[in-house]
């Protein structure tokens, strides 16, 4: 492949994955376009809570993947990249009955063997550390060294300390390949000319490289209340109910399709999420699905019956059919890399996957394994049936 | 569905006007007021035990019996609930009201709607605009109907439209009468829109009772006066303003601050009078068309949904009425044409969130609505936009586009309402 | 009878179906705090639009002092401020 500095790049998808490859891109020296059928961070990434938690991980690839992806987090925050916008903070896993309890215990096993610290904490330590909390919750485990970030503020953050210019509601139709090699992208009445294509476009990656039938939307709604302190997080830590780990392992519990946390924002306002609802690609939010959401969070923190909801939102999770992210080479055509797919693991991953994906472009070698996460694993499923 | 009532959001003149309409027709009306009465801004009335009531055009008062009598007659077809909030359609299509009194949100499926919310005032943003002391002239009248009793101490009241001779009268004839009233416009220098207001004879007649109000407690009306910032110390408040190119401070312990109205139109369902439940605006939620206007349009609203029934009502004339209405508003906004001074940098143009017009100015030039919005926390408050939008217009040169479907609820609510969510719909 | 509330435990008269904010704003009580906040509450627009009003209630959530009726013994206070620059 060419020299970076003589290459031209276009990443189709100004989202955190997008904006982070493009960064990296551009510090190679490479020229990069980004385009985006909105604006930057317009999809999943500006409507996701900002866990950057490995806390919440598969054991398996993906909590190891989440751990170097949080390191990663904190190796651009001590570089100045991310200064103010990570913050270390605590996720505390919570049962509230035995077989609740069973799971977190479970889960906090398979941490501690990725290498994770975890930390078991009693009803009484737990209630000094987080006052208020529901009658049911007996114990926790936290996870100290997880963290906290704003999609929408790191995929700003990534674009303008690169001095990349987005270009908005630029709807990309098709790549174009001429002879096996990605030579540049379709926009309404132009072809922008191109050495290499990344997409990154999330849900938007489906119909670009025909994964519909592997790409599968799942909608998340979210809740905002009002400030319950002043310029900092009301609790000391992010609270997540066992229902969200049950979620996560494939496991149903009785609240099937709601996976609850409590995200307690830098504001001073929580977020709370959230549901999985599995192939809706709307933005709609109804009030039986958010009641729900309240019902389970104020059993777990009761003080949150003093405050207001002021916002609900959804935003659509890119999941793919086993689970897992894509991001590597196209199988049949050169020059044109994947990175999609990350559900609701994007925050945390995004920057981590966004470099990695530069440097399959660049031609450069990976800082973790990602074989698992080819896109080629979908192509030799296919033919093996 | 067809049990279902139509659902009327509001009970001032519009809401109360179509609400008695739809009812005299036969119809079951579930007719909702976020405050403890009906009568709305215009024709709010005094509490318990007020020091006295305050001055208003024998008109208004004899339009309010009438409507309020209608709404008695009624009697069982209009299912009133006061002290609930409209709280929006959620994607479901649920109409949604937060209940105060239970302390629960309530969802009813209705059969059709008319949303008569009203207007807000707009306010065009200056240094200080944020401080206590500092409030809408609307808001400020509404306060006085409702205890009779005026803010203590030096008054101003400023910025443009009738609006400011009407409550600077009423707080004169409630014994407080303003230290001065700051017009930006210069109405007097707008001959043809003069002679455009010929036939809005009741409006001039109380535009004229008001003035001789004001001259008879010496209050001064100083036209072409623009509010450039506001301090506060332990006194009160230094108002900066500005008068034919000179600056001078005026001092005062509440300012009332007034730059017209605008449709109160943030996160209200977006009017389909042919949906499957028809939805249609009525009254200054609709069209800034006054009070009188506001009633001839409940009507019209009203209508619509019969018609949509399959039922009529004799035209009264209604849109004849309303265009006269239209022309006298369009006299009154040209008669109080003026161009806006440019805020500072420092000048907070989103209260809600402290953002300020150099935070605005720091977004791209080309930030879409979402970014605006994400980055900028503009419209992300709590008021939802309602005060920074038409500021932020503005400055775009053109409106921020609203969420899609319209963002519930549109009102704070409190969680614990929500979470004990109520509906009435059958279990499947 | 009772017809008093309590504004950060300063005792505020009201007359039976007066609002809150029109009870604060006879006592003199303009700023709704909280003291420091880069912006402070006050009442503003006196129809719920603008939420510059909103109290915290003692026991329950906070409300828009211009919408609520005061009620006897009713304990009410400042919200907390906005934050910093990058709120």
């Amino acid at each position: 492949m060419a020299r970076p500095s003589s290459m031209h790049v276009a990443v189709v998808g100004a989202g955190i994955v997008g904006a982070a490859a493009a960064h990296f891109l551009a510090a190679a020296g490479t020229r990069v376009t980004v385009l985006d059928a909105s604006g930057p961070a317009a999809g999943a990434t500006g409507a996701s809570d900002g866990a950057v938690s490995v806390a919440s991980k598969r054991p398996g690839p993906m909590m190891e993947l989440a751990r170097h992806a949080r390191a990663f987090y904190g190796q651009l925050e001590a570089e100045g990249v991310f200064h103010g916008l990570f913050h270390r903070r605590s996720t505390f896993l919570i049962a509230q009955n035995a077989l609740e309890a069973e799971l977190v215990s479970q889960h906090g096993a398979d941490l501690a063997q990725a290498g994770e610290r975890v930390i078991a904490v009693a009803r009484a330590e737990l209630m000094n550390r987080i006052p208020g909390l529901g009658e049911g919750v007996t114990a926790a485990l936290e996870i100290p060294d997880d963290g906290h970030a704003l999609g929408y503020q790191i995929t700003s953050r990534l674009l303008q300390r690169s001095g990349i210019v987005v270009r908005r509601r630029a709807s990309v139709s098709e790549i174009v390949v001429r002879d096996g090699h990605a030579v540049g992208v379709a926009l309404a009445g132009e072809i922008l000319s191109a050495d290499a294509v990344l997409v990154a476009a999330g849900i938007g990656s489906a119909h670009l490289l025909n994964l519909g039938d592997i790409l599968i939307p799942r909608k998340g709604q979210m809740i905002v209340t009002d400030r319950a302190s002043t310029g900092r997080p009301a609790i000391d830590g992010h609270l997540m109910g066992a229902s969200y780990l049950a979620a996560k392992r494939g496991i149903v519990l009785d609240r099937s399709h709601i996976g609850l946390v409590i995200d307690p924002l830098v504001t001073g306002q929580f977020l709370l999420g959230g549901s999985r609802e599995d192939n809706r690609s709307d933005h709609r939010t109804d009030a039986v699905t958010v009641s729900a959401i309240l019902r389970a969070a104020l059993e777990l923190y009761p003080p949150l019956g003093a405050r207001r909801v002021v916002r609900t939102f959804a935003g659509v999770r890119t999941a793919s059919r086993d689970g897992l992210p894509i991001i590597g080479r196209h199988p049949h055509v050169d020059g044109l890399v994947v990175a999609t797919g990350f559900e609701g693991d994007g925050i945390c991953l995004g920057p981590f996957m966004g470099e990695s994906a530069a440097r399959m472009i660049l031609d450069r070698p990976l800082a973790a394994d990602l074989s698992m996460l080819t896109p080629s694993r979908f192509a030799r499923a296919e033919a093996c049936q | 569905m067809t049990d279902a009532p139509i659902l009327v959001v509001g009970g001032g003149p519009a809401g109360a006007s179509a609400a008695a309409t739809l009812a005299e027709a036969g119809l079951r009306v579930l007719l909702v007021e976020q405050r403890d009465q009906l009568g709305g801004a215009i024709h709010r009335q005094p509490a318990l035990g007020a020091a006295h009531t305050v001055h208003a055009p024998a008109r208004h008062r004899r339009n309010w019996a009438e409507l309020a009598r209608r709404i008695d007659a009624a009697g069982s077809r209009i299912e009133l609930h006061t002290g609930t909030v409209f709280l929006g359609v959620d994607g479901d299509g649920r109409h949604l009201f937060d209940d105060r009194a239970t302390g629960r949100v309530v969802a009813r499926t209705i059969r059709a709607a008319v949303i008569a919310v009203g207007a807000v005032e707009k306010i065009h943003p200056f240094e200080g605009w944020d401080l206590p002391g500092v409030m809408t002239a609307g808001g400020a009248q509404v306060l006085l109907k409702e205890t009779g009793v005026p803010p203590t101490g030096p008054t101003l009241v400023a910025g443009t439209g009738p609006l400011l001779l009407a409550v600077s009268a009423q707080l004169a004839k409630a014994g407080n009468p303003p230290v001065a009233v700051l017009e930006r416009g210069r109405p007097w220098l707008r001959v043809n829109a003069l002679l455009q207001m010929v036939g809005a004879g009741q409006q001039l007649a109380e535009a004229a009772s008001y003035a001789a109000t004001l001259l008879s407690h010496w209050v001064p009306y100083r036209t072409g006066t623009d509010i450039l910032s506001v301090r506060e110390d332990a006194a009160g408040l230094e108002v900066r303003v500005r008068r034919s190119g000179s600056v001078h401070s005026l001092r005062a312990r509440h300012l009332l601050v007034h730059d017209g109205i605008e449709p109160n139109r943030v996160g209200i369902p977006i009017p389909d009078p042919e949906a499957a439940v028809p939805v249609v605006l009525a009254g200054d939620g609709r069209e800034i068309l006054g009070a009188d206007a506001a009633i001839l349009d409940g009507r019209r609203a009203a209508c619509m949904i019969l018609a949509r029934l399959g039922l009529r009502l004799p035209d009264a004339q209604v849109e004849a009425r309303l265009k006269a209405a239209r022309n006298v508003q369009a006299a009154i906004s040209n008669m109080f044409r003026s161009a806006l001074p440019e805020p500072t940098p420092e000048t907070l143009i989103c209260r809600c969130e402290a953002r300020r017009l150099s935070d605005f100015r720091s977004l791209p030039d080309d930030a879409s609505a979402r970014e605006i919005r994400l980055m900028g926390r503009f419209g992300m408050g709590v008021c939802q936009g309602r005060f920074c939008g038409s500021t932020i217009a503005a400055l775009r040169g053109e409106a921020v586009p609203s969420v899609i479907p319209p963002r519930w609820p549109l009102r704070p609510v409190s969680l614990a309402a929500l979470a004990d969510l109520k509906t009435d719909e059958l279990e499947s | 009878m009772m017809s008093r509330i309590f504004w950060n435990d300063r005792v505020v008269p009201f007359r039976p179906g007066e609002t809150i904010a029109a009870a604060l704003g006879r006592a003199g009580i303009l700023s709704l705090g909280p003291e420091g906040g880069p912006v402070r509450g006050r009442v503003f627009c006196g129809i719920g639009a603008c939420q510059a009003c909103v109290v915290s209630v003692e026991g329950g959530a906070p409300v828009e002092a211009c919408l609520t009726l005061a009620t006897g013994g009713l304990r009410i206070g400042s919200m907390p401020a906005v934050g910093g620059r990058n709120d």
